[in-house]
């Protein structure tokens, strides 16, 4: 099986670590990553910003660049999403990359959900191979697009299963501000939420907070940041890479 | 009409926005109750049907619906005919003024000038109240909810909960302004002060007004659900009743019913059933003990064909539920009167637009360019709605829409077009992601191994009116990738 790494264009700019992190867990669980050189962005924002024809452009790049593979894996919930939900229904029927597009959307996973899917990774044994011995506890916000493809809510017992010390976050469905260029569009509503959000983190007495996307991450950590809140914002992959001590925790100040 | 659900247009939302995050008292309660209805929806469904049970209804329900707003008019023409047959008095209305002027005649012919009404959006929509207020008819809400924003001089700012912007206390203050009783907060005592002032509004009223949740084609048959009895006393007493209902409310019959009955309060306000069904099927026989001598059903149209024949088609499978305002984010944080209109939350963002094309069928989105766009896209209405509205994708298609029409600020058109560009250009992409990363680091804060933005240029400038913008200041992935390769390559 060969597996692509679909990096986003987000995590490549902001957060290197969470896809440092998908490889070597999924070199742990046995499988060799390649990372497609000439992918960029899946067009989401485009698409969410009323430039649908646009963001077709964006898709057929996407559907040649990861053509060749028989999975692709992605740390982000939203861009997954998108691939998965939407990408078809930018097609006409009569283009023949609509089937492409279905393809694709059929080989298309969430980092956690390749592993429990995909590769039937048992957290329970995952956990039973060691790894770092203590933790500290974790509390994981999904990304609201894990709604879609019905992976809401399954992160964190996933994580806990593996080993990690996770904490329930209160009122986890609601989300957390970010919504792409809603962020500035509305930027009060968004923060607000934002704030609400890191108030339920807060609640839970955790420093570290898992998001499963990188967009949702940026956003509480910059809240977090400019609020004078120490806080730091991981992904699953990483909770899971530092899990297994395939990725030194970093001491967070 | 009030102002507060029919601004001037075109709308400017933010205004009002900003007004309710700075609100705290109206996050307060509208937080609360929506996140406990939303919470008590999750419940009841699953406790009642569980995930898969609760899907297969949502699924029958949805299914059902499109089938009758695909056979509509087949429908309507059997639901005119069964309901002449049981002698209720049918009338059709091309729009708001002509339902309110079809209403004021009836009410002239019976010389009305008391009118007790039951709680309907339609009604809001068309600016009813007002209408036959002008025409010196009293008017009045008897839904508690509604009857508390008529003697305020404000306007709902919810489908189902219409005073879920204001608290106990305000009801309090206002009854004892407009109905001079002693000062209460307790639910039950201002309840049982209401209903000693609308028994005798009943008892004088001349004509009584409602809605209708569904229209059963094969009986004739208006079906009304309440939870306070209002509508029965409406009914019950005036000798003339009138109902308006929007053409979309058709089911094929009572044998159709069944799954939206158990939907609609569950999503609603978790009930398993509103405490009231009323079915009203043609005027009181000789056998019946009360009930109006004369039925009027208004078909009120307002919009509905346009888009019945427009791909929006499933915005008319809606059922007045309110689970989607409830469970949205931005509305939980910004209420209903935030978005300008008679139908707030995710579906008045799509619907609102729709209803108000007008003639030529061009205007809506250019009167509410911001509804759209005040979403974050987070899918909990889709997820909520028991009709399986994909609300998420109607909002994404109106975004296109402003954006064909410059509707959308030409800055963000910019920024997009520069994004697309790039995103074609792998290398290019590269070398704008390296010069930002290059930027980022001459400029940040460092902090725990990132470059904090605290003031960011151009199109990032909105992030950072609240955030700092966080950029890793390790090593690249790709840089990370190749050297990890060659390693393992040669390991």
């Amino acid at each position: 099986m060969r597996v692509a790494l679909f990096t986003t264009c987000l995590a490549e700019a902001l957060a290197p670590r969470t896809l440092k992190a998908c490889v070597l867990v999924l070199e742990h669980c046995g499988v060799s990553v390649e990372v497609p050189t000439a992918q960029t962005c899946c067009g989401q924002p485009l698409l969410s910003n009323g430039l649908p024809l646009q963001a077709r452009e964006l898709a057929r790049r996407m559907i040649a660049i990861f053509a060749e593979f028989d999975a692709v894996v992605t740390p982000s919930g939203s861009c997954c999403s998108i691939v998965r939900e939407r990408f078809v229904d930018l097609f006409e029927p009569t283009d023949p990359d609509r089937a492409a597009a279905s393809a694709l959307a059929a080989k298309t996973f969430e980092f956690v959900e390749f592993l429990q899917v995909k590769l039937h990774v048992d957290p329970t044994a995952l956990a039973a191979r060691g790894g770092a011995a203590v933790m500290p506890a974790f509390t994981c916000h999904d990304a609201c697009h894990l709604r879609g493809i019905h992976r809401h809510g399954s992160t964190a017992p996933f994580l806990a299963a593996s080993g990690c010390n996770m904490r329930e976050l209160p009122d986890m469905t609601q989300c957390c501000g970010f919504g792409g260029m809603f962020s500035t569009q509305f930027a009060e509503v968004s923060t607000a939420l934002g704030l609400e959000k890191l108030a339920h983190v807060a609640s839970t007495e955790c420093s570290t907070l898992v998001a499963s996307d990188t967009g949702c991450a940026a956003h509480l950590a910059g809240l977090a940041h400019r609020e004078g809140v120490t806080l730091r914002v991981i992904s699953p992959a990483e909770a899971l890479a530092e899990r297994l001590g395939v990725l030194a925790r970093e001491d967070f100040p | 009409m009030n102002e507060l659900i029919a601004p001037n247009l075109p709308y400017d939302m933010m205004p009002r926005a900003r007004a309710a995050i700075a609100d705290m008292h109206l996050q307060q309660f509208v937080g609360r109750a929506t996140h406990l209805k939303d919470e008590q929806r999750k419940n009841v469904f699953g406790d009642d049907f569980g995930h898969d049970g609760y899907d297969a209804l949502r699924d029958l329900a949805a299914n059902t619906k499109q089938h009758a707003l695909d056979h509509l008019d087949e429908l309507l023409e059997r639901f005119i005919e069964r309901a002449q047959a049981t002698g209720s008095i049918i009338h059709a209305a091309t729009d708001a003024r002509e339902a309110c002027g079809i209403a004021l005649d009836i009410a002239a012919r019976h010389g009305a000038k008391t009118c007790v009404k039951s709680k309907s959006m339609l009604t809001e929509e068309i600016g009813l109240v007002d209408v036959f207020t002008k025409a010196g008819i009293e008017t009045v809400e008897t839904d508690l909810g509604e009857f508390i924003l008529q003697i305020d001089n404000d306007a709902p700012s919810h489908i189902v909960t219409p005073m879920i912007h204001k608290d106990r206390a305000s009801a309090a203050r206002s009854f004892v302004r407009v109905l001079g009783s002693r000062y209460t907060e307790d639910p039950t005592e201002l309840t049982m002060i209401a209903r000693e002032h609308m028994r005798e509004l009943y008892r004088r009223a001349d004509l009584g007004i409602s809605g209708a949740n569904f229209l059963l084609a094969d009986e004739g048959t208006a079906v009304i659900c309440t939870n306070e009895g209002n509508f029965d006393l409406s009914v019950g007493g005036p000798p003339v009743h009138i109902v308006f209902v929007g053409i979309e409310k058709l089911l094929r019959g009572a044998r159709d019913l069944a799954p939206f009955l158990k939907l609609l309060a569950r999503s609603g306000t978790g009930q398993p059933l509103t405490v009231y069904t009323s079915f009203v099927k043609g005027p009181r026989r000789s056998t019946d003990a009360s009930g109006p001598k004369e039925v009027h059903i208004i078909l009120v149209d307002a919009g509905r064909t346009g888009i019945l024949a427009s791909e929006k088609r499933e915005l008319l499978r809606c059922i007045r539920c309110g689970a989607c305002l409830n469970a949205c984010p931005v509305y939980r944080k910004v209420g209903g009167h935030t978005y300008g209109s008679v139908y707030s939350g995710p579906i008045g963002a799509v619907l609102t637009p729709e209803l108000n094309r007008g003639s030529p069928r061009e205007e809506g989105l250019a009167n509410y360019p911001d509804l759209p766009r005040a979403s974050s896209l987070c899918g909990a209405c889709l997820e909520a709605c028991p009709v399986k509205i994909d609300i998420p994708k109607f909002l994404l298609h109106a975004r296109a829409e402003l954006r064909d029409r410059s509707l959308s600020p030409t800055s963000e058109s910019r920024a997009l077009a520069l994004w697309r560009t790039l995103a074609q250009r792998p290398m290019l992409f590269r070398m704008a992601m390296r010069a930002a990363r290059m930027h980022a680091r001459m400029l940040g804060t460092h902090d725990g191994g990132i470059a904090w933005i605290r003031k960011a240029p151009g199109p990032a400038a909105g992030w950072t009116s609240s955030r700092d913008l966080g950029i890793a200041t390790e090593q690249p992935f790709r840089a990370w990738f190749t050297e990890h390769s060659a390693q393992r390559g040669s390991s």
